[in-house]
């Protein structure tokens, strides 16, 4: 009984001690784990920070997906959670838009938005801004797939010498996964796309549940191709020495991804929402992106170094579906995509 | 009398009053959407789910994998059991506190020891096939249903053990005893004696692996593939991928019904294999290191049970000292200084370190709730006698069977909406997790109860002990090992929890399992594993302590010496 007391009386003081408060405003960012842990977060906080009496606060205890679905519980809870949202991919655009979560800005709003490029401007009613992009394709060991006879088209890829051989996510659950979905879609159309991936299950190893999970498998040689983004080669010259692992372009092509972010409605904030937008996007900050997102800036003016600049690969033919489209169909395709995965 | 009444109805109502603010309202509001459209009552998303041969398919496979799991986990669990009761070698409490590990470990970190240990390309293969100068790897595991299988029975043979266990230390040895001055053989006496008598431990662990098994995700995805996907990725799907809330309710509401029949079957059939067998009597024990040949099986187990074990997790500690560099694999700390780096304090308000503080005191926090809400209600469940005692013992179980993904946004919108509005934060965090973990005391301690020897304490009675003092001084170091693998299942369900951590937790309140999928979400994967190592290390010595500590706070008496 005594031990009971002890533990209970060191929790409620641990407890009284939380409460220590901060006299700044809070602004409160949601966005996915890796960008606050590793990525760029620290360094906007402190430039933010500087600039304005605000404690700026991350909230990034999961993934991207995870944490809108936590802002919108909270919304229908009316209760505020954020006050800005980073971290919502192209595919989703459509469907967050329609969720109504986000304020539209007005131009001029966000000043460093002026240098992006305008391909990577889908939102039209420019609520949610993009701040870094990718590019899905596949990444082979170069020491295990010759790189001279490499696939080349979708068709090679089927080729019974890559039996067992690839490793995939699932779209479902990840979202490589979903972009390589969407890139047969636009390759094959629909329902064409079921019969590629009929004839391409016996060259797959597994589909992962995530893109860490595959690459895990691809790092402890379960099989030499994994699905993953162009930057890898980038990645593994700068943390491992060597370019061991290699960008495979089919057709030339790599799936397109823009990653956008927002200012949440009914934020106390709003001023200071948009400051913050536009210093994520400026140069400085962009600059920041490449070795910690292993992503391109959105930015042209950010900095690049020169490893990235060497190896990151930008495929010549960009492909996308129209979010709009992806809206529409996903549930389907979805469900299509798992009854072949199941051997139907 | 009347002060007493009072005060037994509030032992029991608070922490029912609780449960139903904090977890059955959030979570019938959930379900709503799964039967109402523009407001009125519709079973179109639930008939959707059972009409659509897809959903079919996944639901059986769900069933099918979590069978086999379960059987898997018996097959590990109860010859462990024995081991634990029947012998003794050095350390034996240890490695009895350290049994329990393997349950709390995140999904991430099982699927790279295994991946790492008996992948196609893993260590296990790689040694066969040098022993046996093979040209292909022998075994393959992985990508098909025994990989998932395995990987269940990785995480719930240890259940099994720690409740088996401790039912058959509960078994007074004098019938076995007689049984065999009886001349019945070692078999005989085994599924004639002791086998009925552990039935009541056998059958809760076996329904707690099952239901786990049934809504496992992230692991049968890891180890088996997309194909492997049970009705816990579809759930996923429709509510965090598509935004289809009122289908994933469909799903979760099927799902929970589904887990609240096995609990139901099974508590029915409870009912016939309890009878009492003595109570907390000392076992005697024989070493286990001395030969004898009826041993060899026992060996060949042991060993086994290592290869399973010590592989995969020590496949994760090799990675968590090595990295690639320049095509060559070196020896490195860079792991381990990068958790610590400072600049990673500073990033998330929750360094690596502190996170282990984190998991420790949400987990210490929620043991003392999961004892406080479960106990009344395990006593009510084995004593009350009251209509419906079985449908409430079900309900109470239902935490359990709840999909994670659900269960999580219940829990946010019932800690921001009153009348339990807290918001997110530490005290959520915990009172998320003792409701998750409350149903494990429940299960350690019914069958205990129920097979007690009321003789003791009816003596203490009739020599004018008082019933609060019959309790404290009798009946409670009576049932220790049931508290006891209660409490520790209670914490290591909190140590290992995420999905509504995910949901309620602020950065500062960051748990190991969140800093592990962080680290590997950032491309850290040596990071990940050393990670996974810290938090191996922090469970392990909390086992320890907590098993050492409640062992000393219940073990006064004289019917509770130690064995």
């Amino acid at each position: 009984m005594r031990y009971l007391m002890m533990v209970v009386a060191l929790l409620t003081s641990f407890l009284a001690a939380c409460h220590a408060q901060d006299d700044r405003a809070p602004l409160v960012v949601y966005t996915y784990d890796s960008f606050a842990s590793w990525g760029p977060a620290v360094s906007i906080e402190r430039a933010f920070e500087g600039m304005y009496p605000a404690d700026v606060q991350f909230v990034a205890v999961a993934d991207s997906r995870s944490m809108l679905t936590r802002l919108l519980q909270e919304r229908a809870s009316g209760r505020q959670g954020a006050d800005v949202f980073i971290g919502i991919e192209a595919a989703d655009l459509a469907r967050a838009q329609k969720l109504g979560l986000f304020l539209p800005l007005q131009s001029g709003d966000v000043p460093n938005l002026a240098s992006v490029d305008a391909t990577l401007l889908l939102d039209s009613t420019r609520s949610l801004i993009p701040y870094e992009h990718g590019y899905i394709t596949f990444v082979y060991d170069s020491e295990q797939v010759e790189t001279e006879t490499l696939a080349r088209t979708f068709e090679e890829l089927l080729e019974p010498r890559y039996r067992k051989r690839i490793i995939l996510e699932d779209p479902r659950m990840s979202s490589p996964g979903l972009s390589f979905l969407l890139w047969t879609i636009d390759r094959y159309g629909d329902p064409g796309y079921l019969d590629y991936w009929r004839q391409l299950m016996p060259n797959i190893l597994t589909v992962a549940g995530s893109w860490g999970e595959a690459y895990d498998l691809f790092l402890a040689g379960e099989a030499p191709i994994v699905l993953s983004f162009s930057t890898d080669t980038a990645y593994c010259v700068i943390d491992q020495g060597s370019a061991r692992h290699k960008v495979m372009l089919l057709e030339n092509q790599g799936y397109r991804n823009i990653y956008f972010m927002g200012a949440v409605r009914g934020t106390e904030h709003l001023d200071w929402a948009i400051a913050f937008l536009d210093l994520v996007l400026s140069p400085s900050i962009q600059s920041l992106i490449p070795t910690t997102e292993w992503m391109f800036p959105a930015n042209p003016e950010a900095l690049l170094p020169v490893p990235f600049y060497q190896y990151a690969v930008t495929p010549p033919q960009p492909v996308m579906l129209p979010p709009e489209m992806i809206a529409a169909n996903l549930d389907q395709w979805l469900r299509d995509w798992a009854l072949v995965i199941l051997g139907g | 009398m009347s002060t007493r009444r009072v005060r037994h109805v509030l032992l029991f109502a608070l922490p029912l009053l609780f449960l139903a603010a904090a977890f059955y309202y959030p979570l019938l509001r959930l379900f709503r959407e799964g039967v109402t459209e523009d407001g009125r009552f519709t079973l179109r998303f639930l008939s959707g789910v059972f009409t659509d041969p897809y959903f079919r398919r996944v639901i059986f496979f769900t069933s099918k994998q979590a069978l086999w799991s379960t059987l898997l986990s018996i097959a590990i669990g109860l010859p462990w059991a024995y081991v634990l009761t029947k012998y003794r070698f050095p350390f034996k409490s240890t490695l009895r506190s350290l049994t329990i590990v393997p349950f709390v470990l995140p999904s991430i970190t099982v699927a790279v020891g295994f991946i790492l240990f008996f992948g196609n390309n893993g260590y296990f293969n790689q040694a066969l096939m040098f022993l046996f100068g093979l040209e292909s790897p022998p075994i393959r595991l992985l990508y098909s249903l025994p990989g998932i299988v395995l990987a269940h029975a990785f995480y719930n043979a240890p259940l099994v053990a720690r409740m088996v266990n401790a039912q058959w230390e509960q078994i007074d040895p004098v019938y076995e005893e007689n049984a065999r001055a009886l001349g019945a053989g070692r078999v005989r006496r085994f599924l004639g004696v002791t086998l009925p008598m552990l039935m009541p431990g056998l059958m809760t662990s076996s329904m707690l692996v099952f239901i786990f098994s049934f809504l496992s995700f992230p692991i049968a995805l890891a180890l088996g593939g997309a194909q492997f996907a049970t009705i816990e990725v579809e759930i996923y799907t429709q509510f965090i991928v598509l935004f289809q809330q009122p289908t994933g309710s469909a799903l979760a509401i099927l799902e929970i019904f589904l887990s609240l029949l096995f609990t139901f079957g099974y508590i029915l059939l409870e009912g016939r294999f309890t009878r009492p067998v003595g109570g907390g009597m000392r076992r005697e024990t024989v070493p286990l290191f001395r030969w004898t040949w009826h041993k060899g099986l026992l060996w060949l187990f042991i060993a086994s049970c290592a290869i399973l074990y010590v592989g995969p997790l020590a496949s994760v500690v090799v990675d968590s000292f090595t990295r690639q560099w320049a095509g060559r694999t070196i020896l490195t700390l860079d792991w381990y200084a990068s958790i610590f780096r400072p600049e990673y304090n500073a990033l998330i308000g929750a360094a690596p370190l502190r996170s282990v503080i984190n998991s420790l005191q949400t987990a210490a926090g929620a043991m003392l709730g999961a004892l406080a809400v479960g106990g009344p209600i395990a006593f009510a469940v084995a004593r009350g006698r009251f209509r419906g005692r079985r449908l409430f013992d079900t309900l109470v179980m239902a935490p359990l069977g709840v999909s994670s993904v659900a269960l999580g946004a219940a829990l946010l919108a019932a800690f921001l909406r009153p009348p339990l509005q807290i918001g997110s934060g530490w005290v959520a965090i915990v009172l998320a997790h003792t409701i998750l973990a409350y149903p494990f005391v429940i299960r350690a301690v019914v069958p205990i109860l129920e097979g007690l020897d009321r003789g003791p304490v009816e003596a203490a009675r009739s020599l004018g002990a008082t019933v609060w003092h019959a309790f404290i001084d009798v009946e409670l170091p009576l049932i220790r090992r049931g508290l006891l693998v209660g409490a520790v299942l209670a914490f290591a369900i909190s140590l290992g929890e995420m999905s509504a951590t995910i949901m309620l937790a602020r950065p500062e309140w960051k748990t190991m399992p969140l800093v592990v999928n962080d680290l590997r979400a950032a491309r850290s994967f040596g990071g990940a594993s050393a990670m996974s190592c810290l938090l191996m290390l922090a469970t392990a010595v909390a086992f320890v302590v907590i098993e050492r500590s409640g062992a000393r706070m219940f073990g006064g008496t004289k019917w509770s010496k130690s064995a």
